[in-house]
């Protein structure tokens, strides 16, 4: 081989590198165009819509937190989030451990009625599960709808756990059951922190489900003082005639909780959300 | 001992039972009954058999949101995973830019569909940042109403979900790469396969699992997708971007179509269970046979 179709390729490569981080950034360019326009004055915005700004104001976004209610709708969502997490972690793992260890015919029955939840959508289920909620006075409750999440939830749940519990050897199950250690001591001392790697993976696969949905608070939150963020700004603000200065910082402060989580978990966000691929 | 401590175990599965038995599988059943009522949420109902059924295929309505669903499936199937593919594949020959980048290409996943459609409702509005962007290019001819117009709108509205999930694809697609064995890899370079040929024979055939998962979840998440067309256009203009999710939440929240609302989510969940279970089915054959 001569030389000359060598240096060729690693042009092409170097090519191919340029283009690549031009595509990615054009994937970010619509953020970096919000944050921009959120930090300019609407008469800057209206003089040049794609300028680069000439004056900075954080203006818009006390307008912004105060248009939806930011403080109240974070700390509500903040709320429902965490706590449908522990329920889903604490039902979903407890239920897993029979599933995994039992291998009798009604156990993978179960199991296959939990993994038949992972393809209805919550569309199939709102209207009876509004008038389920109505009839048992849960609508417009935290605990109606932290159920909810528990219950669409769950499924994930169950499928995370009960393939991890089945990966766990059962000898020192067998060990600890021998030294008279009940099922419920084993589950807490023997089972439980081994699940924590994979609780994090799923923890962060849910939160952010529960915590960008607007269908289920939306339809059973109508107490403007539980409301969460995502249905703030959906029935507060009207993007089609607000101004971008106003949306922006909407959006943004909506979406930042969540950035600085990613920041802090990258490694585990990355790998929940790969691992949603199983689901 | 054994048995008593076995029925101790089966005994853990009792609060996800009462849990997942209420909130999910009850609603389902109840909610195949109800759509073949005249229910309008109250507690007077008479069962109407398959009526509700019978309309729905006559309701030109229903019969367009079902096809705006299903091409916006596919333009969101095919755009996103050949944009996810092509990503990965690049990403993977380029090993000092490949964690950054495909971090950078995960951050729109993380916002919600609320908040990504707000930004792109001005983006995609007359003088907004994409007519800008084609302006400043010298392309002024290309401007379009992008959502005003019955001919873009339900393309646009795929836009923004191909935007937002296309690093999704890309990491699933770029884990499978990763996990490629390397002797195969190296064995094939010293066989001097490369470029095109090295991907159609070697690396294509091995990411197989990961196009399955890939199309069979984006699958699924856009054949229900609501918020994108809900904030974007409302299922306008003149219908063109109606989905069977929006007219779900119409009928059942807000028309006095109760039991029709719950009978157009039945035909959602056939939708999504027979789609997504035949692509599935076909792709592990497909894998079976390479």
């Amino acid at each position: 081989m001569t030389a000359y179709p060598r240096q060729l390729r690693r042009l092409a490569h170097g090519l191919g590198t340029v283009l690549l981080c031009l595509g990615t950034l054009l994937f970010v360019l619509p953020f970096l165009f919000t944050v921009a326009t959120s930090l300019r004055t609407a008469a800057d915005v209206a003089r040049s819509p794609l300028g680069l700004p000439h004056t900075f104001t954080l203006k818009n976004f006390s307008a912004a937190f105060s248009q939806i209610q930011y403080g109240t709708s974070t700390l509500n969502t903040l709320l429902i989030t965490s706590l449908s997490c522990v329920a889903v972690t604490a039902v979903g793992s407890l239920a897993a451990y029979p599933l995994a260890r039992i291998t009798q015919g009604w156990s993978t029955a179960v199991y296959r009625l939990f993994i038949l939840g992972t393809s209805v959508p919550v569309f199939v289920v709102i209207a009876p599960l509004y008038l389920l909620m109505r009839d048992m006075n849960l609508l417009d409750s935290y605990a109606g709808i932290i159920l909810i999440y528990t219950a669409l939830n769950l499924p994930v749940a169950v499928f995370f756990y009960t393939s991890f519990i089945r990966s766990i050897p059962p000898e020192l199950e067998e060990a600890a059951a021998i030294d008279g250690c009940g099922a419920f001591r084993t589950f807490f001392t023997i089972i439980l922190p081994l699940l924590r790697p994979v609780t994090s993976t799923l923890l962060t696969f849910v939160s952010l489900q529960i915590w960008n949905d607007l269908l289920v608070p939306l339809v059973f939150l109508q107490d403007p003082g539980k409301r969460t963020v995502m249905v703030n700004a959906y029935s507060l603000i009207d993007p089609h005639t607000v101004q971008p200065t106003t949306l922006f910082p909407a959006a943004l402060l909506g979406v930042l909780p969540l950035l600085v989580i990613f920041i802090f978990f990258q490694r585990q966000v990355v790998a929940g959300m790969s691992a949603g691929a199983v689901k | 001992m054994f048995h008593r401590r076995r029925a101790t175990m089966a005994a853990f599965l009792l609060p996800a039972i009462v849990v997942y038995g209420l909130f999910m599988l009850y609603p389902l059943a109840r909610g195949l009954y109800l759509s073949m009522t005249d229910s309008l949420g109250g507690p007077m109902a008479d069962f109407v058999g398959a009526k509700n059924y019978q309309t729905m295929a006559s309701d030109s309505e229903v019969v367009a949101a079902l096809w705006h669903t299903v091409l916006y499936a596919v333009v969101v199937v095919v755009a996103q995973n050949a944009l996810g593919l092509l990503f990965a594949s690049m990403l993977f020959r380029r090993a000092r830019v490949r964690k950054l980048l495909s971090v950078v290409l995960l951050t729109p996943t993380l916002i919600s569909p609320v908040m990504a459609a707000f930004i792109w409702t001005y983006l995609f509005a007359p003088d907004g940042g994409i007519n800008g962007l084609l302006d400043a290019v010298g392309l002024h001819s290309l401007d379009h109403v992008w959502l005003g117009d019955t001919s873009t709108a339900l393309y646009s509205v795929a836009a923004v979900n191909i935007w937002m999930f296309t690093g999704y694809s890309c990491a699933i697609f770029l884990a499978s790469y990763m996990s490629m064995p390397a002797e195969l890899l190296e064995a094939a370079a010293l066989d001097g396969a490369t470029g095109w040929r090295r991907f159609t024979s070697i690396e294509w055939p091995l990411l197989a699992p990961a196009l399955t998962v890939n199309v069979t979840l984006s699958l699924i998440g856009s054949l229900k997708v609501f918020e994108f067309p809900l904030v974007l256009t409302n299922g306008g203009p003149a219908g063109s971007t109606e989905t069977l999710t929006l007219l779900v939440y119409r009928n059942v929240f807000g028309g006095g179509k109760f039991a029709y609302g719950v009978a157009l989510s039945v035909l959602l969940l056939v939708t999504v269970v027979v789609l997504s279970s035949a692509t599935s089915s076909l792709l592990r054959l497909r894998e079976r046979r390479i």
